[in-house]
């Protein structure tokens, strides 16, 4: 009986073609994108969660009161380990590193070859960090390898590119000596897996703190400032923690000075929530996955599935009425209404499980995709098993939502009633109201996203083009190994053609590259408690005119010093003191680095990307720090490149050459606005598509039903648009219905996401209309693609069927 | 006795008006019985029809089937009284479009528990019987008219029903298919000791019968 039903079934799918491919497609469309997105959501949840000890392990992070804020850092000073290692005895570990940084070895390779190498992720970590974080070790002793000073444990990845090693023969490493920065050997002393990609601590290789350490002194033995030193604790059980913080609180003024323990406190911060965590941010070298966007993810997800369940319940029931006559014969001959229910379950989900089948086939190309595709993202996804029980699990809710409703609806018909078709002869079928709810439902969905695509797109845009303040296009950066040549390099470049501006400095006018300097001020007679937060940048003499930085009072820089003597300050910075650009000239301020004079007044500019808002800046006239070049290229002669490679190349003789475009590096800093875009448009699209497909199908049964009628009117003279208006008018105005209960959630959750940024746009009711606009003309198309056929027809062949 | 109707009234409330489909109706059926229903359209045929074979209910009255009295029974009982005992021809075959002959046929023995081999043998002998064995394997849109009611009947008698229903059975074919089907009806009737009740227009069809009831707005005349 079972094989017959299924027999049955596939014949029925083969010879309603329409129905089936857009029961099958939208469904397998459905799973799979929610799944995508779910086992998206489950990565980025479980980062770092894989540790034996993770969850007892805390990263320390540190709380910086000042009098206008409070800031939250996620590095401490370095000591402070190697301090609550020699208190507290008894809390299990507390690993120390430093980095990643990025740095450039010399390597010799079995062919005596000399090669040049640019890491990124050189991460310095004590011997304690293999003890906390589990690695796998490929050769080496895992509780040795960090103890000399000058050793390194490399990844996997580079064993094989710096020695050409494979699996076979990693021990072969040991004992190699790699070059850093071209000076100091570094003998290998392990090999380790390639970091998982669900973990924050991404490194291509270890060093051993302690060389970091005795190449820093200064920094690593200083308590005060903000150093970027990464401490964990392993307590001996979770529930330790509150204890412990408060602990740390009393013990902290053995090592701050007093006015560092007024400002100054420590907390523990699971390791598991770090990564999902705006508020401190993630390790360095990792990023952070916000909780929000993930609730939101989720979110989607579901809709997403259940616009295609609602397709399907919509389909399976407006077939029904294509049903009843067989319903009623079968009950004639003896069936059972358990029989019917059983049967008609079986074939939906026959046809469910042939979507979640297929939806595995599209999960895995959905996930390849996703691993190579995304931008600032090193997707490491992969189908496990556990993703085909989330697969089976969807597929029974599908069951469960569509499949058995309508069948026991399907299998109630009385069957004379059945027989004669009754249902078939009214307007109004049974289950109408159902599916007018459902596909309102459905649109309310479609419109949601349709018009917070289109609101991102507008604040993206804002984003891309608004007003920076300063001028930034065809400006070409690169680094500044070596200062001392700086000079010479800037000469030869400013001798070509190609080349009009260039000026050094610590950093464009915006921040990029997630680096930006930061100070205290004050005036010199206040207390240092009173101290606020900056950004600092130094400039030459060139930078204003360069960047077309508009001074308001006071003039330019005259020199760049040993000791640096002048400020200019953005017109943010005079509000601390509620000076006037002419007031402020001449002022003294004190900051961290030093004390000198305002010479100078710049109207704002955005010095942070345009989510957040301008803060206090301070340009001054330091000779150190000067790490960039800006090369203005004369306007799109790109052919200047190569040329100022030479130059570089010729001048520094060290390095490698690197070089970013100004823009470039500004539109980077939308990375994650950018991918929200992509993602709201490309699920915008899909589910329009899915509930298209449903109206599609929807309309075709509806027309099947009624191609008497329309017969019927056509030959009584309705013209063709009477005759399509007759049938997508029904849906047209559920597609409206839909609109208007869209519009004020769409409002409410642009707006309360538009709010986190400092200029946002504000959604105007035309970015509504268009949203409705589009949906109604998909809608439109959809339904009259339909009715067209079937008004098209020949009324006499409708008529005479029956 | 096979069934026994007595008083049977049936009636629908519309727009607060109780309009009567079947008044006061009395019949008796003995076994082997062969009863044409007569009467102008809208008279009730149909109706009392579906009441004999229990698909529709009655307001008012007794109906003894094989000594059950099917007023007093469940739904259930009701459907697996008819199930076994009663086969239904209709006017338009109602043949299932997406089974074949032979799973058209086989469809009433799945409901009825049968063994896979059973079913196999009684589809194969029905096929037999009604010389059809090479349509066996065709959808009902592949037939004729007079085919199609063909396999109906066959279908109707797969189960060896004591009685057999047919509303108008050859209403929808010329008058030699008609007559084909008249004729298996009679032989059915007269070998096989299977009672038939056919509503019929046509005195010639009516003919083949026994008896003949005569309906007139829903009464016995
Ligand atoms: N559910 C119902 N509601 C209201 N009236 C009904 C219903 N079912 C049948 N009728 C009416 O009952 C009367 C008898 O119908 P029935 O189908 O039994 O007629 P019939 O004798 O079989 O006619 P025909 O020869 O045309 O098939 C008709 O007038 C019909 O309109
Ligand atoms: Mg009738």
């Amino acid at each position: 009986m079972f094989k017959l039903y299924i027999k049955i079934a596939l014949r029925y799918l083969f010879k309603h073609k329409l129905y089936s491919f857009i029961n099958i497609f939208g469904l397998t469309l459905g799973i799979s994108v929610a799944l995508t997105i779910l086992i998206f959501v489950r990565y980025e949840s479980s980062f770092d969660a894989f540790h034996k000890k993770a969850a007892r392990t805390f990263r320390v992070v540190q709380h910086n009161q000042l009098p206008n804020e409070t800031l939250y850092w996620n590095t401490t000073a370095y000591p402070l380990a190697e301090a609550l290692r020699n208190d507290f005895p008894d809390i299990s570990t507390v690993t120390q590193i430093a980095g990643p940084v990025n740095r450039v070895f010399k390597i010799t390779d079995n062919f005596a070859n000399k090669n040049l190498f640019e890491e990124p992720q050189v991460l310095f970590a004590d011997t304690y960090y293999a003890e906390t974080f589990d690695m796998e070790w490929l050769a080496g002793d895992e509780r040795t390898a960090l103890k000399e000073t000058a050793s390194v444990v490399l990844t996997e990845k580079l064993a094989k590119r710096y020695f050409g090693l494979s699996e076979a023969n990693y021990q072969d490493a040991l004992g190699k000596t790699i070059l850093l920065q071209s000076k100091d050997p570094l003998t290998v002393t392990g090999v380790v897996k390639n970091p998982k990609g669900n973990s924050d601590h991404q490194y291509n290789m270890l060093i051993p703190y302690e060389f970091f350490k005795i190449n820093n002194a200064y920094f690593s033995s200083n308590w005060s400032g903000n150093y970027q030193g990464t401490t964990y604790v392993v307590l001996n059980d979770a529930l330790q923690k509150t204890g412990f913080e408060s602990k740390i609180a009393a013990w902290k003024k053995k090592y701050l000075n007093e006015q560092d323990n007024k400002r100054i406190s420590y907390f523990l911060q699971p390791l598991e929530e770090i990564h999902n965590e705006t508020r401190y941010g993630s390790s360095p070298g990792g990023y952070v996955m916000p909780k929000n966007v993930l609730t939101m993810a989720t979110v989607v997800a579901v809709f997403i599935f259940l616009i295609a369940v609602i397709n399907f319940i919509n389909l399976v029931t407006a077939q029904s009425y294509a049903r009843s006559k067989e319903v009623g014969i079968r009950k004639v001959m003896g069936g059972s209404r358990k029989s019917l229910v059983f049967q008609f379950v079986l074939e939906n989900a026959f046809v469910i499980g042939l979507a979640a089948a297929l939806s595995i086939l599209v999960i895995k190309a959905a996930i390849t995709m996703l691993n190579s595709h995304l931008a600032i993202i090193d997707l490491q996804l992969v189908l496990r098993p556990v993703h085909f029980i989330y697969v089976l699990l969807a597929a029974v809710i599908a069951v469960v939502l569509a499949a058995i409703y309508p069948a026991v609806v399907l299998a109630a018909y009385q069957p004379i009633r059945a027989l004669k078709n009754t249902f078939n002869t009214g307007k109004q079928g049974k289950g109408i109201h159902l599916r007018k709810s459902l596909v309102t439902f459905q649109f309310v969905i479609v419109q949601m996203f349709v018009i917070a695509a289109i609101i991102l797109a507008f604040q993206l845009d804002r984003f891309k083009n608004g007003e920076l303040g300063f001028q930034k296009d065809t400006v070409v950066i690169t680094k500044s190994p070596n200062s001392e040549k700086t000079q010479v390099y800037k000469e030869k470049l400013l001798a070509e053609t190609g080349i009009s501006k260039i000026s050094v400095g610590s950093g464009p006018p915006m921040a990029v590259n997630g680096v930006q300097f930061g100070t205290n001020y004050r005036l010199p007679e206040q207390a240092p408690e009173e101290s606020l937060d900056a950004e600092m940048k130094i400039a030459d003499a060139d930078y204003l005119e360069f960047f077309n930085l508009e001074l308001l009072a006071g003039r330019n820089f005259s020199k760049n010093k040993e000791a640096f003597d002048e400020f200019i300050v953005n017109e943010t910075f005079l509000k601390s003191y509620g000076w006037t650009p002419a007031d402020a000239l001449g002022k003294q301020i004190q900051i961290n680095e030093g004390v000198a004079t305002i010479i100078g007044v710049v109207k704002d500019f955005h010095n942070n990307s345009l989510q957040y808002d301008i803060t206090p800046c301070i340009l001054l006239n330091w000779k150190y720090y000067l790490d960039n070049t800006f090369i203005k290229l004369g306007d799109s002669n790109y052919s200047a490149l190569g040329t100022v490679q030479r130059h570089w190349e010729e001048t520094y003789t060290t390095g490698i050459y690197d070089y970013q475009f100004l823009d470039d590096a500004i539109a980077k800093e939308y990375t994650v606005e950018n991918m929200i875009f992509t993602g709201f448009s490309v699920f915008s699209i899909l589910v329009v598509l899915i509930g298209c497909l449903g109206l599609l199908g929807l309309m075709s049964f509806i027309i099947a039903r009624r191609r008497k009628e329309i017969g019927i009117r056509k030959v009584l003279g309705a013209s063709l648009t009477q005759n399509i208006g007759l049938f997508s008018q029904e849906y047209f105005r559920l597609v409206i219905l839909s609109f208007v209960i869209a519009v004020p959630f769409v409002y409410y959750v642009a707006h309360s996401w538009l709010e986190s940024f400092s200029y946002p746009i504000q959604p105007s009711f035309w970015m509504f209309l268009m949203g409705g606009l589009f949906t109604l003309t998909i809608a439109l198309i959809t339904c009259s693609f339909q009715s067209l056929r079937a008004a098209r027809a020949n009324p006499i062949k409708a008529l005479a069927e029956e | 006795m096979l069934l026994q109707l007595k008083n049977i009234f049936k009636w629908v409330n519309s727009g607060g008006q109780r309009i009567f489909l079947l008044k006061d109706i009395n019949l008796d059926v003995e076994e082997g019985e062969f009863i044409s229903i007569m009467g102008p359209s809208g008279s009730g045929k149909s109706t009392l029809l579906n009441v004999i074979g229990m698909l529709d209910g009655f307001n008012e009255g007794e109906y003894q089937f094989l000594d059950e009295s099917v007023h007093h029974l469940k739904e259930k009982y009701r459907s697996n009284l008819y199930k076994e005992y009663i086969g239904f021809v209709f006017q338009s075959y109602h043949l299932l479009d997406d089974l074949t002959v032979r799973e058209n046929l086989e469809m009433p023995l799945l409901y009825k528990k049968f063994k896979a081999a059973e079913r196999k043998a009684m589809v194969a002998d029905m096929l037999d019987r009604f010389q059809i064995v090479g349509k066996k394997d065709l959808f009902p849109a592949q037939l004729s008219g007079g085919q199609q009611q063909l396999v109906g009947v066959a279908r109707a008698l797969i189960s060896n029903p004591k009685l057999i229903l047919a509303d108008e059975p050859t209403g929808n074919l010329n008058s030699q298919q008609s007559e084909e089907i008249m004729q298996l009806f009679k032989k059915l009737n007269e070998q096989d000791g299977v009672t038939i009740i056919q509503v019929t227009h046509s005195e010639k069809n009516a003919a083949y019968g026994s008896r003949i009831i005569n309906l007139l707005d829903g009464r016995k005349v």
